[in-house]
């Protein structure tokens, strides 16, 4: 382990003090360090969970229909999340056996102004206004250029405001001090901005069929936050929408 | 023939570096780290664009399954005059207490399954069986029978793992989930009353494999007994 060399040959004076070497071998000591570490590495995690914040509304009957704030049909976008069905069962990835998601959307009511139910309930399959879109971004039906067609006013300005932020517009983003009241100064001016009622913004309402991923389901909420949108909802299906969207997948069979 | 003499070399390197620079490792891991902690299942949480960080403490996970069950665990703000112990007694105590409000077989801890329960990590068992799960502590291998359990990997048939949980609108008839949610917040540690109002309180961690469908039963459930805010555990996803 440790050793004590007393140099030898050469002359040696007599009376001279004896020049030892201590030398302490260090491998058992680097051996027990490493495997301190690989305990350290496998047993603990360094990575934090973040978290999404989620507000539900009461659900409370309303007994005043008058004090529900309705949202006006032009602004509202519903998205609906649906696993991908196959005849009998639902499409799994090759790749990773999750099963895959679609998301489709609609602006309005369902089935337009005039409703999918005609008299006596019976369902008017033309007034079907669901469309198919993606979770792809550069797809034209995508439904991040979906959101941000229609949430364009806010996101201009949101845009602009980033522009002035990156120039320094709110102070210097040279020190780490000036940085964070930048930011502080940015994210002020940005709430001010969504909550803006003289911009036209959309409500949009999210619904999921039983059979999507929960993590569908935070993509799309998360294309709420990537696209400032202030007023989204997560809400139940509705026999409207269920019925419009077996309509449509039974009308794109095989897409 | 003249030999070739090799000159003797010493094969000792000196290590004192390469301890160093292990020592440094170390230390920089034992000070960033947070120990994983035992949880019955599995879960990987979605990734999210979100980066506000889970809080420390002051809120409750709800673990959820793929297969619909439901476990808690008490994260609890121990600087406060609230200990993890106080904490979950005063607990167990409120739960036991609205259950035997609707329920003919009262459940009734004594002292020792307080005990244990005080030291449990996550827990998700009927409350009907509870007493039975909390008397395992003593028993030899108690704890890896516990695990078990709560992981759903006992062989006795009877042992329910998870904690009762079903669509239950009615607020006047709580399922056990229910019981335990309301429990949490009328216990009397205030710090933890605000954050389940303010909606950092509670925490669902779900696999993003899980069908809505159970996300929507927590959910709905929660929804219920008026707790309209609370977070979704996720995991980081840089922004495209």
């Amino acid at each position: 382990m440790a050793e004590i060399q007393e140099k030898s040959g050469g002359k040696q004076k007599k009376g001279a003090q004896k020049k030892m070497h201590i030398r302490v071998d260090f491998t058992p000591m680097v051996d027990m360090n490493m495997l301190l570490i690989t305990f350290f590495m496998l047993c603990t995690t360094m990575i934090k969970s973040q978290t999404l914040t989620i507000a539900l509304p009461s659900n409370e009957k309303v007994e005043n229909q008058e004090n529900m704030s309705q949202a006006s049909a032009d602004d509202a976008v519903t998205i609906i999340i649906d696993a991908k069905r196959k005849a009998g069962s639902f499409d799994v990835d090759s790749v990773n056996g999750k099963v895959v998601n679609e998301v489709y959307y609609y602006f309005g009511k369902p089935g337009g102004d005039a409703g999918m139910f005609g008299a006596g309930g019976t369902i008017i399959t033309e007034n079907n206004n669901l469309k198919k879109s993606s979770f792809d971004l550069n797809d034209k039906e995508g439904i991040r250029k979906i959101i941000q067609d229609r949430n364009k006013e806010v996101l201009t300005e949101i845009n602009a405001l980033k522009k002035k932020y990156q120039d320094g517009g709110f102070g210097s983003l040279e020190t780490k001090d000036g940085r964070e009241k930048a930011q502080e100064a940015y994210n002020a001016a940005a709430a001010e901005i969504r909550k803006n009622e003289n911009l036209k913004k959309p409500v949009v309402i999210i619904k999921s069929t039983p059979q999507a991923s929960f993590g569908s389901l935070v993509e799309v909420l998360d294309e709420m936050q990537i696209n400032s949108i202030s007023k989204y909802q997560i809400d139940n299906m509705t026999r409207a929408d269920s019925v419009m969207l077996i309509d449509f997948q039974n009308a794109h069979h095989g897409n | 023939m003249g030999r070739v003499k090799i000159a003797k070399k010493s094969t000792f390197i000196d290590m004192t570096a390469m301890s160093d620079v292990t020592v440094l490792l170390l230390t920089f891991f034992m000070l960033t780290s947070t120990f994983l902690s035992k949880e019955p299942t599995t879960v990987i949480t979605p990734p999210s664009v979100s980066t506000e960080k889970v809080q420390e403490t002051n809120f409750v996970q709800v673990l959820v399954s793929p297969e619909g069950k439901v476990w808690l665990t008490m994260n609890n703000d121990t600087s406060s005059a609230w200990s993890n112990e106080k904490m979950r007694m005063a607990l167990l105590d409120k739960v036991s207490e609205i259950y035997n409000e609707s329920h003919k077989n009262q459940v009734k801890f004594t002292p020792a399954q307080k005990q244990t329960f005080a030291k449990l990590g996550s827990f998700g068992v009927p409350l009907a069986q509870m007493g039975e799960f909390l008397d395992l502590a003593d028993q030899q291998e108690g704890q890896t029978k516990m695990d078990k359990w709560l992981s759903g990997e006992d062989e006795n048939p009877n042992h329910v793992t998870g904690i009762p949980i079903n669509w239950n609108s009615d607020e006047a008839k709580p399922n056990e989930f229910q019981m335990w949610m309301k429990a949490l917040r009328q216990t009397e540690n205030d710090n933890l009353a605000q954050a389940i109002k303010d909606g950092t309180g509670v925490a669902i961690k779900g696999d993003q494999n899980t069908s809505f469908d159970i996300i929507h039963m927590v959910m709905d459930n929660l929804q219920t007994i008026h707790m309209n805010k609370f977070t979704f555990l996720t995991a980081l996803k840089a922004e495209e």
